[in-house]
């Protein structure tokens, strides 16, 4: 499978749920520390390069993007100066963004859009809240503001259009409902910063969760006092969490370490994949839902892989 | 707002699939737009905007079993960055009393609200010397800045290609360029926001950063040179001056063994000098001519 190089700095990358052969990808220019951000959607051919269909620019760095699910063309992006943004691809480019909402106060960190009810989108920041929007209103319908640190990710329970999960640098995994005032449980879940959490798409109660501390554990919300099991194998802090959507037990993961590696929490030797294509930061890792055992990913080597499990990112 | 709505993707490989392994601990479901749930629920805060100072009235009744790390845009002093003379730098920088309450008013306040107003400042900001324009947005907005960044900037930025989109500013035309002092915290804003991404960095990163200071301590040490460089650096610093120099010059009338174990003794330290070389530090040795 071929790879894309885009002019920044990848930060997440995301299949489109919608066609098997597109996907989504952030990009922050200078590590996202300074500049300009894009968004691109790029088309895979079977045979032949990737293509960009689509460029969108911002005037900060892209930090996270999501697809609608119930628009193939609609694009959301969190963008590191607090706005979200988004974006029709069936409009020209002097017409997008569509939208661009202003309530966070510090850097959007996630935005995760609703599988099960697909008319609302959650986002966190580094203002320590996370928000939930919905397409037919310019402002937030609500705020979610618990946590006592930056919140690096916030995901939709994919069973259940009321409950989502966030990870947060107070180093606290909280579950919430939406129609509830607080959140409904609270998991110490490491000793340092948390930076990615995902649900398992077979069993409802299952979330993982990825630290600074280098591990990822896989947590019942039922009984939440110990971790169902942790996944020790990179070597600095985990940026990226995932559960496959074909997979009860497969985990793929993404780390400052520079490689993607994949898991399965059920069996002893849980590592089962390890790749090191990236040559800088991993950041940014999807699987496809509609081809089963397809890959992206990006890092800071401005560099898009996609490939099929068990082959090399980087063979042409 | 957008062309084709209605239809959702296709099915989800779990869709079909039994829910859970045991009953969860969640409510059912709520029929309904999730937007007439929440508000059902009456949790609904449309458009709530939380100001940083404010933040989290009900964080402490949430038992943290652990203390909060200091955010890095506002913390004074950085001490959750290690013993690392460069993390300390960046924090007595940027992280005053005065920057970190800016950037709160600041952000809520009139121009805060502007749609590209800070972050096209910062993108400004950081290529006047450091980057060099890129992109679409380089011209206008780069190019004037670089001129000065505390008057140009920001009216040419507007007139670029995103200036008539921004909802904030009904009449398109670019706004007269803002004060000095606007300038000034805008910049300062800037400053914050760089200094506070970079510090987020190193905090998802101790250990790298560790390891790095590490092979770099490691590499010197190996080279041989650290410990007796350093004790060099420390004499000077104390006014004391080392034989390194005094020794050469007498090379030619010394005898050529003797010469070659001064050569080394200033390297490896005075342990094994024949001749007290430890008065030499002192320097009266150099008067007396050894």
């Amino acid at each position: 499978m071929p790879f894309f190089k885009t002019p920044f700095n990848g930060y997440a990358v995301k299949f489109s749920p919608f066609f098997e052969n597109r996907l989504a990808v952030a990009t922050s220019q200078n590590f996202g520390i300074l500049g300009n951000g894009r968004l691109h959607v790029l088309d895979l051919n079977p045979s032949g390069p990737i293509t960009e269909i689509a460029a969108f620019d911002t005037a900060d760095g892209v930090y996270d993007c999501t697809w609608s699910e119930n628009n193939e063309n609609l694009l959301a992006s969190a963008i590191a100066d607090g706005s979200v943004k988004l974006w029709d691809l069936a409009l020209p480019p002097t017409q997008n963004p569509i939208r661009s909402l202003h309530e966070h106060t510090r850097e959007v960190h996630s935005v995760d859009w609703n599988p099960v009810r697909r008319d609302s989108f959650l986002t966190s920041s580094w203002d320590d809240t996370i928000k939930l929007w919905t397409i037919d209103r310019p402002t937030s319908v609500r705020t979610f503001k618990e946590h006592a640190y930056c919140v690096y990710s916030a995901i939709w329970n994919p069973r259940h259009g009321d409950v989502f999960a966030s990870a947060s640098g107070d180093c606290t995994l909280r579950i919430w409902d939406v129609r509830e005032p607080n959140s409904t449980m609270i998991l110490p879940a490491h000793e340092f910063e948390i930076l990615s959490c995902d649900w398992n798409k077979y069993d409802d109660c299952l979330i993982a969760t990825a630290s600074v501390d280098k591990s990822i554990k896989v947590w019942d919300v039922r009984n939440f006092r110990v971790p169902v099991t942790v996944l020790n194998g990179h070597t600095y802090a985990v940026r990226k969490v995932k559960f496959s959507p074909h997979r009860e037990s497969l985990i793929a993961s993404c780390s400052y370490d520079m490689t993607v590696c994949l898991w399965d929490y059920q069996v002893e030797d849980a590592l089962v994949g390890r790749y090191d294509h990236h040559t800088e930061f991993a950041v940014g890792v999807d699987m496809s839902v509609l081809v089963e055992g397809l890959f992206a990913s990006t890092g800071w080597d401005e560099l898009v892989y996609v490939w099929q499990h068990g082959t090399d990112p980087r063979a042409p | 707002m957008s062309s084709s709505t209605g239809n959702g993707p296709p099915p989800k490989p779990w869709e079909g699939a039994r829910a859970s392994s045991g009953p969860a601990p969640f409510k059912p479901p709520s029929p309904g737009s999730t937007s007439d749930v929440v508000e059902a629920s009456g949790t609904a805060k449309p458009g709530e905007i939380v100001n940083t100072p404010q933040r989290n009235p009900s964080a402490a009744g949430t038992a943290l079993a652990r203390p909060v790390p200091t955010r890095p845009w506002e913390q004074t002093y950085g001490s959750s960055y290690g013993g690392y003379g460069s993390g300390m730098g960046y924090n007595s920088g940027y992280g005053s009393g005065t920057l970190g309450s800016y950037g709160g008013s600041y952000g809520g306040g009139s121009y805060g609200g502007g749609m590209y107003g800070n972050s096209m400042y910062r993108g400004g900001y950081g290529s006047s010397g450091m980057y060099g324009g890129s992109g679409m947005y380089g011209g206008g907005m780069y190019g004037s800045s670089l001129g000065g960044p505390m008057s140009g900037g920001y009216g040419m930025g507007m007139g670029g290609p995103y200036g008539e989109e921004d909802p904030n500013n009904p009449y398109g035309a670019p706004p007269s360029p803002p004060g000095f002092w606007l300038s000034a915290l805008r910049v300062m804003h800037g400053v914050v926001t760089f200094f506070g991404r970079v510090a987020m960095l190193i905090d998802q990163n101790t250990q790298a950063f560790h390891l790095f200071m590490s092979a770099l301590l490691q590499l010197f040490d190996r080279s041989g040179m650290l410990y007796g460089e350093l004790a060099r650096f420390v004499f000077r610093l104390l006014g004391i001056r080392t034989k390194s120099r005094k020794v050469h010059p007498e090379g030619p009338q010394g005898s050529g063994h003797l010469n070659a174990t001064h050569g080394r003794n200033h390297i490896e330290g005075p342990k094994a000098a024949p001749s007290g070389s430890w008065d030499n530090v002192w320097g009266e040795d150099a008067v007396r001519g050894n």
